[in-house]
């Protein structure tokens, strides 16, 4: 298994156009959504924007590689059956998931380490020496919950169907639950459905880290709810995949 | 000293109304080199799938070496060559083959496995790089890199040119010789004809031969008689001939099977007919496995006989 969690990692590696891009556009993003802005606070907050726009797209940037990565190539796999012909090896079918999973987190660590330096660069971003790394550390472990998340739509959709379909879960996500724009601009009937999604849990991991204080227990307890459903339904699909071919 | 590699008991698997498999029971022997035949559709995949672990039985049962298929190939019993068996891509082949080696229970060196199934020159080559015979190549390492009792390969020479058919072969009777339990399925029956020990025909999901190529071509009807005539022909005439089990007219041509070729050519003669170009031979694997399966299509679209 560990052969294969090396291979997987070596080809994420090697593909270097999805790394460039993965690694590359979160940052972008953030130049362009905190160049905008001042050092105006968030409404319903304490963060500045700039510490707000850091974060969400850190754990964007970190959401879009692992979701488009593992769904698109599962499928893929599924398709040509190679995931066929492993089953015909003693590897067991978490370990093709948890392999996968492996492969995306190296394009997340960058991602998420480029956009702070070019945040603490560019706009004079200034955390504790703990924070950076524990807001490295949350982002980086909170994307496990969008891999598995991945792996599941790669599962549910096959072909032609598997882009659009992570799309809409994708940006229908990171929109809704204030990655692009704090959750407190939208009206309040749509705050209280973005406050229950796993990417405004995810985002605000990192938020309470920057207002010097741990993460909140609702916002963990919430992602261990979506991990557990997310990777339930990726292993449930997996065995009805198995059934079918 | 060796369990049963593979046994079929009872074994059927429907795709709704379609039976894709019906009431196969079937046994392989330890050592046996096993061609597994039948036209498209004929439930060749679906048997293979079935033997694999990769799809549940809707009835009867399935077991290698005494177990259950999954146990099997945890074991590292069994190894596979599937047609629709996908390669992992942007991975070079010594990578890929070093995968299925670390994954074999009982694994051989990465090296001499590459060596064996002669991908060894193109080993630094990108796997989605490959023509379909190199390909093909380097699914029979994935399915050698270890000490299997049982090999399956399905379609194993699709793609391949003459001459690395003939050097697969080669590999894969070296296989059969260290006593491994080898069973193809194949499109080329002189493939089954020259490799295989045993011989099953397929059809609708139904074995309908099972024996050695010699043994089959026997079922099918000896020999076949060709020639040609001149001025109306009378196929009642020809198709009341003695030991006849196949005609067909086209044009000028008649086309028979026999099973004893002397009888029905000197009839012939007593007709009063004169053939010309007359050609009498043995069948073909290929001719017989047609007039066998032909047999039971006439077979089943008349009269019910059990």
């Amino acid at each position: 298994m560990k052969t294969l969690i090396a291979l997987e990692i070596r080809r994420t590696l090697r593909n270097k156009k999805f790394m460039f891009f993965s690694v590359i556009y979160p940052s972008a993003l953030f130049l362009m959504i905190a160049g905008t802005q001042g050092n105006a606070k968030v409404p319903g907050s304490d963060l500045t924007m700039p510490l707000f726009v850091m974060v969400a797209m850190a754990s964007f940037g970190a959401l879009t590689s692992v979701l488009m990565g593992n769904s698109e190539r599962i499928a893929k796999e599924r398709e040509k059956g190679w995931v066929r012909q492993l089953r015909l090896t003693r590897l067991p079918g978490r370990g093709y998931v948890l392999a996968k999973i492996a492969g995306s987190a190296v394009v997340t660590l960058p991602a998420i380490v480029i956009v702070f330096v070019v945040a603490a660069a560019a706009k004079g971003v200034r955390l504790d020496a703990w924070q950076w790394i524990a807001l490295t550390a949350v982002i980086w472990a909170g994307s496990v919950v969008f891999a598995a998340l991945g792996v599941a739509l790669g599962y549910i959709a096959s072909g032609d169907a598997v882009r659009p379909v992570t799309m809409i879960v994708y940006f229908g996500l990171s929109i809704l639950g204030g990655l692009w724009m704090p959750a407190t601009l939208y009206p309040q009937w749509l705050q209280n459905i973005a406050e229950w999604l796993p990417t405004h849990a995810y985002a605000a991991l990192g938020q309470a880290i920057e207002l010097g204080g741990a993460p909140h227990a609702k916002d963990v307890a919430v992602l261990a709810v979506y991990f557990l459903l997310f990777a339930g339904g990726a292993a449930w699909l997996y065995r009805k995949d198995t059934l079918k071919a | 000293m060796q369990t049963t590699p593979v046994q079929f008991t009872g074994v059927t698997k429907a795709y709704g109304p379609v039976k894709a498999v019906a009431d196969l029971t079937l046994t392989l022997r330890p050592g046996e080199t096993v061609a597994l035949l039948g036209p498209n559709g004929a439930g060749k995949s679906t048997t293979l799938d079935l033997l694999l672990g990769l799809r549940p039985a809707d009835t009867g049962t399935v077991s290698l070496f005494g177990t259950t298929p999954q146990q099997a190939i945890a074991q590292g019993r069994v190894g596979a060559m599937l047609q629709s068996g996908g390669l992992m891509e942007e991975v070079r082949v010594r990578e890929i083959v070093g995968l299925a080696c670390d994954l074999h229970p009982k694994p051989y060196p990465v090296q001499e496995v590459l060596d064996r199934a002669g991908v060894a020159q193109i080993a630094d080559r990108m796997v989605n790089k490959l023509s379909g015979g190199q390909e093909q190549r380097v699914r029979f390492a994935l399915a050698t890199a270890g000490a299997n009792d049982l090999i399956v390969l399905d379609e194993p020479t699709t793609g391949m040119d003459v001459t690395s058919r003939q050097a697969f072969w080669a590999t894969m009777r070296a296989q059969a010789d260290q006593g491994r339990t080898v069973l193809f399925a194949t499109h080329y029956l002189e493939e089954a004809d020259a490799i295989a020990d045993r011989v099953l025909v397929l059809h609708k999901g139904r074995l309908l031969a099972d024996g050695t190529a010699a043994e089959i071509k026997a079922k099918a009807g000896a020999r076949r008689i060709a020639f040609d005539l001149e001025g109306a022909i009378d196929e009642s005439a020809l198709g009341a001939l003695p030991f006849l089990t196949a005609l067909k007219v086209s044009g000028r041509t008649v086309r028979m099977q026999s099973h004893d070729a002397d009888a029905t050519v000197h009839a012939l003669y007593g007709l009063g007919l004169y053939p010309r170009n007359l050609e009498v031979a043995g069948l073909g694997l290929e001719q017989a496995f047609v007039a066998i399966t032909e047999a039971e299509e006439n077979n089943s679209q008349g009269a019910l006989s059990a």
